[in-house]
């Protein structure tokens, strides 16, 4: 095991290196803004702050959307990451070796084919985890005293949802599962590299678009035309109409505000308004989605790639 | 070694190898004794890489088995005694010369630093030298070194010495003979280049078409044929006598009114059957040459194709 860990490393060292002087830059980053954010709303009650309908002192609204800026570059890094780490960690793991025909080195030495792999996989898993995890906690650290905040970046944004948490790691490991079983069914780099990239944004933008399928979202009744709840930090799924038995109607029964909304609900005998909303506590349900999803996918495309490599169908 | 018990270095059992519709091995049954140095002959794609490749347990043949000294080949115990140089000569391209050397020291349980250094400087390699940089000669040598400093009981060879200068060819070939000479290591190279090997190899494997055509100790095969010159007799189409037994023919040939032709002896004589001559046509008689066996099956019509042991 020592001699095929050697190798994994002395082969994925560069890549090692590369992803800590990225992560190192990163942090200084994002220490140095989160440090101007913190001079600048310090002092401040940021409570009146909150969400869409909140209240806020010039000073600090100005501090929250500099760096929101900065937070959704940070998650816009974070969102690809993923596929960084599928294109060139996991594509040429072992695609590269069936390309150049060193896995018939590295694999007719005295170390076997399950030591090999495990040895190589298992450093890249660790180093993939160890990143995205880095790069999730930073984006978590600089986005908390802002978060949820006026028109600044919120729980729900792909930005955070997608690039902090548990999510965002089991992504980087699906990611680095899906190139490295691609490496092994096309033989080349290359083509690994685009199927890795289409195959790992697909899944993501799969996730980001029909996760919310698997949620019930709250429903905040307000009868008749009084003011409806403020939305808050919550996450709004749409708006519905109530009859009084209870049953709900679509918003397209009545396009309208103020006086002709009123005639329109009368006519139509809605009795109150419904908003549907995922509250922000459901972060950690839309997290815990993703990341069974991803460690799913994750562990059955490792399981497919341990088959394939025994049964020696595509080494030579 | 000479444990008539002990399992063969190579056997190969109904091996069959398909890829994707087309046979790339088939019906391949063969028996290497521990100890020998085997030429592994055949045309281009005749399927010797793909043999080789079984062997060294990186291919898992779809029909039949392999096995190396009783071991399925990539299991640990096959895998620690085996070394092999494949046809392309796969080195990491970034490492330098040492870092090769010691991926291999680290990842075998026996290892010859001395050995790899040896082989590497009289190459005139500098050990920090990229693999990349290297010309194919050199990184064939650091291949060699490679496999011969595992110092395993069998080395696998896919067409060593095929970019390698005359000089190196012979330095190369003594180290082989030299290793297998001291050790007792099996060694089985194969070469699309008969002559290379005659001087070197005491047993020999002829591929063609998938197929094993000939097997065995080299002088046992050459002592199993004769060959034959005379000439031709003109009342055949074949130029082969009226009374001769035609199924014993390897390959005949004539060239104007000379017949040349290598047959099979008659089981238990050291001449075939039916090529007596007569006070008129007398015919020459010997023993053939590992190469002129060789292509006289390599020539021969497929029809005729039939594997042949000789222990």
């Amino acid at each position: 095991m020592t001699g095929t860990l050697w190798l994994a490393w002395r082969q994925q060292r560069l890549l090692i290196l590369a992803g800590t002087v990225l992560l190192a830059l990163c942090t200084v980053w994002v220490a140095v803004r989160r440090a101007d954010l913190m001079d600048a709303i310090g002092g401040y009650d940021l409570s009146r702050c909150k969400g869409w309908n909140g209240t806020c002192p010039p000073e600090p609204y100005e501090a929250m959307f500099d760096a929101a800026g900065g937070i959704r570059l940070l998650g816009t890094m974070g969102l690809l990451v993923p596929a960084a780490i599928g294109m060139f960690w996991g594509a040429p793991l072992i695609g590269r070796e069936l390309e150049s025909g060193t896995i018939k080195v590295a694999l007719t030495q005295g170390a076997g084919l399950r030591s090999w792999f495990a040895a190589r996989l298992g450093l890249a898993a660790v180093c993939a985890a160890v990143f995205s995890a880095g790069l999730a906690a930073l984006t978590a650290w600089w986005w908390e005293p802002t978060a949820n905040m006026l028109d600044g970046v919120y729980w729900h944004d792909p930005y955070i949802l997608n690039t902090t948490g548990p999510a965002a790691v089991a992504a980087a490991l699906f990611a680095l599962a899906a190139g490295t079983a691609v490496g092994l069914l096309t033989r080349r780099t290359l083509p690994a590299m685009g199927i890795t990239l289409g195959t790992v944004l697909a899944t993501a933008a799969v996730l980001t678009f029909f996760r919310r399928d698997f949620v019930t979202p709250v429903d905040r009744v307000t009868a008749g035309m009084t003011p409806k709840q403020l939305i808050g930090s919550a996450w709004s799924a749409g708006y519905r109409y109530l009859t009084p038995d209870g049953r709900q109607h679509p918003l397209e029964n009545c396009l309208f505000s103020g006086e002709e909304l009123r005639r329109c609900m009368a006519e139509k005998g809605f009795s109150g308004r419904v908003h549907k909303v995922y509250p922000s506590s459901d972060y950690w349900t839309f997290q815990q989605i993703d990341t069974i999803v991803y460690l799913v996918l994750a562990v059955a495309l490792v399981a497919l790639t341990a088959v394939l490599l025994r049964r020696r169908t595509r080494l030579v | 070694m000479n444990d008539p018990t002990a399992a063969p270095a190579l056997r190969a059992t109904a091996v069959e190898q398909r890829f994707k519709g087309t046979t790339a091995l088939q019906d391949c049954t063969f028996d290497l004794p521990a100890g020998r140095i085997a030429a592994l002959v055949g045309p281009n794609g005749a399927g010797k890489s793909t043999l080789l490749h079984l062997a060294a347990g990186l291919l898992r043949p779809t029909g039949g088995e392999v096995r190396v000294f009783g071991s399925e080949p990539g299991t640990p115990p096959a895998l620690g005694r085996t070394a092999f140089v494949s046809q392309d000569r796969p080195l990491f391209p970034q490492f330098t010369v040492a870092d090769t050397l010691a991926a291999g020291r680290r990842l075998n349980r026996t290892w010859d630093q001395a050995e790899a250094e040896r082989i590497v400087r009289a190459g005139n390699i500098p050990l920090t030298a990229r693999i990349g940089t290297l010309s194919g000669g050199r990184r064939t040598r650091v291949a060699l070194a490679l496999a011969l400093a595992k110092r395993a009981d069998l080395l696998l060879l896919d067409e060593p010495l095929a970019d390698l200068d005359p000089l190196v060819r012979h330095e190369i070939t003594g180290l082989l003979m030299a290793e297998a000479a001291e050790r007792g290591t099996t060694v089985v190279i194969s070469s699309h280049v008969l002559p290379e090997l005659e001087d070197v190899c005491d047993h020999v494997l002829l591929v063609q078409d998938g197929r094993i055509r000939l097997a065995g100790d080299t002088d046992d095969l050459r002592e199993a044929h004769t060959r034959l010159t005379g000439r031709a007799d003109p009342s055949t189409p074949d130029g082969l006598p009226t009374a001769a037994d035609r199924g014993a023919v390897v390959h005949a040939a004539t060239t104007g009114r000379q017949l040349t032709a290598v047959i099979r002896n008659a089981p238990g004589t050291r001449r075939p059957a039916g090529f007596d001559g007569t006070a008129d046509t007398p015919w020459i008689t010997a023993t053939p040459s590992l190469e002129q066996l060789l292509l006289a099956h390599l020539r021969a019509p497929a029809a005729a194709h039939r594997t042949e042991a000789a222990a």
